[in-house]
């Protein structure tokens, strides 16, 4: 008797005491429902804060100078030949963009006032709000001309605490590629309202010929070139490929430059991933214990079995495939049971605005969306389905051997 | 001089009942030989279902030997008795005991399937072998679906369809009306002397008895008399 007739009786058997078996399909369904949704939830929102950094600060990963990672942003570790790098990634089928800027600290003066900032300069002609996300907060007035436009872009904070409004003019003080204290004047062009006071109160923008005129940096000189990619997940392989075709830069990735948010994402997944195995857990132990019920009510059947010549590697194949079936089809109705919520929260999502504070939501400098919704990575959503068929197969082992293990003459009792 | 099918020699089995020592076979010599229609009869507690455990290599003696086709038992793996009992040995149970979720030709061809037989030639042979035992048409039909004599056909024709050297039968026709038992036993006579099948029952029965051709009497796990008719 082979894996096919095999198959087909085990597939009998799973249907013989419908209410149990529907009960254990139930715990899987709910287990992949869940696990699904969790899963995807922590997905959307973890490649949503990653891009959301991506287009907050140096890209999914930064061509920059050797020393910056260790030593710290400084004017005067910039790099050369900041179109060719540019071009260089660009050639990648990874890469979308690719965007030249320079960044620091600043301190800014108006009036009697005074604060320090940080400050992205770009060019206004290469870049719009896909890769720098401050851009969509523009909300009063408006961004740059030209990359050599006398003017500035403030967080509103910044700006109140400053005490400007448009059209005043801005001092910006800074260290120059020579490490002399130079200044530059601008007018300030827009008022930038994120929600996210990291942004408001600690961020400006300025035009990325203007700066370069004010630091001494030549035409193809900048601090990074800000490089972006389809798939946040490959920004190690890519940093790995240009990293190993540049000899005086390096490829920073987004979690080398903000290891906050990197620890908070693993600690959540690390946490999801515990949740899952709980998960895990429960349906297996559902499952187990629907297949041992069913193993010793039927053990007369198995002795019965024996005595006919099934062999006890027989009968721990047959509950095996039952225990594979029970999986099967609970994966086949999960995935169905799972279709309708899956759609609700990806397209519809779900409003946390009344819960976030008034100043917005923001974790490690990065502003959140309020509207939480789920897109699970493919990979994941079939290791969810791998790991709960994984799950009925284990749970089935101790009864397949159980009924592999039945001694004819006790459970047949022949008088 | 032909070698018997099935030999038991002295063989003594005892079951543990809490600390004591249940005596069931007492030194029990047997022969049956290839052909033969035997009926094993006594009381209750007599032994004669141990015996017919023995034979079916679904127990193991407490002593002595016990040998199908000069295979001695006790020596042969987990495996191997289970191969042989599914190439040398047919059972018939007084509850029929069929497989539930197969259907009357899944359960006939089931013994024939685990031999690795060719599907058209266990068609064949199942077929042929559930019209012989009056089952032609239901061999769809599931034992939840069949009479308790329909399904001790089935078992019969279970039993019976890879050829074994020997069919145990135990109390057969002890769950049946007497029409129908009396059909049993003429099919199983026709097996025997049709087919040449062996068959060694156990059974309180007296048409069984009456059936036989060779019968003998156990009382307190020992033969008291092997009466060839």
């Amino acid at each position: 008797m082979g894996g096919p007739k095999l198959a087909r009786m085990a597939w009998r058997n799973m249907w013989r005491n419908r209410r149990r078996t529907m009960i254990t399909l139930t715990g899987i369904v709910f287990g992949v429902l869940l696990a699904t949704l969790f899963t995807g939830l922590g997905d959307s929102t973890y490649t949503k804060m990653i891009n959301l950094a991506a287009r907050l600060t140096g890209g999914h990963l930064a061509l920059q100078h050797r020393e910056v990672l260790d030593r710290g942003p400084s004017p005067k570790r910039f790099i050369d030949g900041a179109t060719a790098k540019r071009k260089l990634a660009l050639a990648l089928p990874e890469v979308t963009r690719a965007e030249v800027r320079i960044t620091g600290h600043t301190m800014l003066a108006a009036g009697g006032n005074s604060r320090g900032a940080a400050f992205i300069a770009f060019d206004p002609r290469a870049e719009d709000t896909t890769t720098l996300s401050v851009l969509e907060a523009l909300k009063e007035g408006r961004s740059f001309q030209s990359s050599r436009e006398r003017g500035i872009i403030l967080g509103r904070k910044l700006a109140e605490q400053l005490g400007v409004r448009l059209g005043r003019k801005v001092v910006y003080t800074m260290t120059d590629k020579h490490g002399e204290i130079v200044t530059g004047l601008a007018r300030v062009r827009g008022i930038i309202k994120s929600g996210a006071d990291s942004v408001d109160a600690g961020i400006c923008l300025l035009p990325i010929d203007a700066v370069r005129r004010v630091l001494g940096y030549g035409p193809d000189e900048a601090t990074q070139v800000a490089v972006f990619i389809k798939d946040q997940r490959q920004s190690g392989r890519v940093a790995a490929r240009l990293g190993g075709q540049l000899d005086d830069a390096a490829a920073v990735t987004w979690y080398q430059r903000q290891p906050e948010l990197a620890g908070f994402i693993s600690m959540k997944e690390t946490a999801a991933l515990f949740f899952e195995l709980i998960i895990a857990i429960l349906v297996a132990a559902g499952i187990f214990n629907t297949l041992f019920v069913s193993v010793m009510e039927r053990l007369r059947e198995f002795g019965i079995m024996m005595a006919i010549g099934f062999s006890p590697g027989r009968l721990f194949r047959l509950v095996m495939w039952e225990s594979l079936w029970v999986g099967l089809v609970g994966i086949v109705l999960a995935a169905l049971a799972t279709a309708y919520p899956y759609y609700y929260f990806n397209v519809k999502g779900i409003d946390m605005s009344a819960m976030v504070s008034k100043g917005g939501a923001e974790i490690s400098g990065v502003a959140v969306d309020p509207v939480m919704r789920v897109a699970i990575y493919p990979e994941h959503a079939a290791f969810i389905a791998a790991a709960a068929v994984v799950a009925t197969l284990v749970a089935g082992l101790y009864p397949a051997w159980r009924a592999g293990r039945v001694a004819p003459v006790d459970s047949i009792k022949l008088v | 001089m032909e070698q018997p099918i099935v030999e038991l020699r002295d063989v003594v089995k005892s079951y543990r009942q809490g600390h004591v020592d249940v005596p069931a076979l007492r030194g029990l010599t047997l022969s049956v030989r290839k052909g033969e229609f035997v009926a094993i009869c006594g009381p209750s507690g007599s032994g004669k279902t141990t015996a017919l455990n023995l034979i079916g290599a679904l127990d193991r003696p407490s002593s002595g030997s016990v040998r199908v086709e000069g295979q001695e038992l006790a020596r042969l793996s987990r495996t191997r008795l289970s191969s042989l009992r599914r190439d040398r040995i047919g059972f018939v149970f007084q509850a029929y005991n069929l497989i539930p979720v197969l259907t009357a030709y899944e359960n006939a061809e089931s013994v024939l399937a685990l031999q690795g037989v060719d599907a058209r030639q266990r068609r064949e042979r199942v077929m042929a072998l559930l019209a012989e035992v009056g089952l032609g048409g239901l061999e769809h039909r599931r034992p939840d679906h069949l009479s308790g004599g329909q399904q001790q056909r089935v078992a019969i024709a279970r039993a019976i369809a890879a050829d074994p050297a020997v069919v145990l039968a135990d109390e057969p026709t002890a769950n049946v009306d007497s029409e129908t038992a009396e059909r049993l036993l003429d099919i199983m006579g026709k097996l025997n002397t049709e087919r040449g099948a062996t068959f060694i029952f156990s059974t309180h029965d007296p048409r069984v008895m009456d059936h036989a051709r060779r019968l003998v009497r156990l009382v307190d796990g020992r033969i008291e008399s092997d009466e060839t008719r």
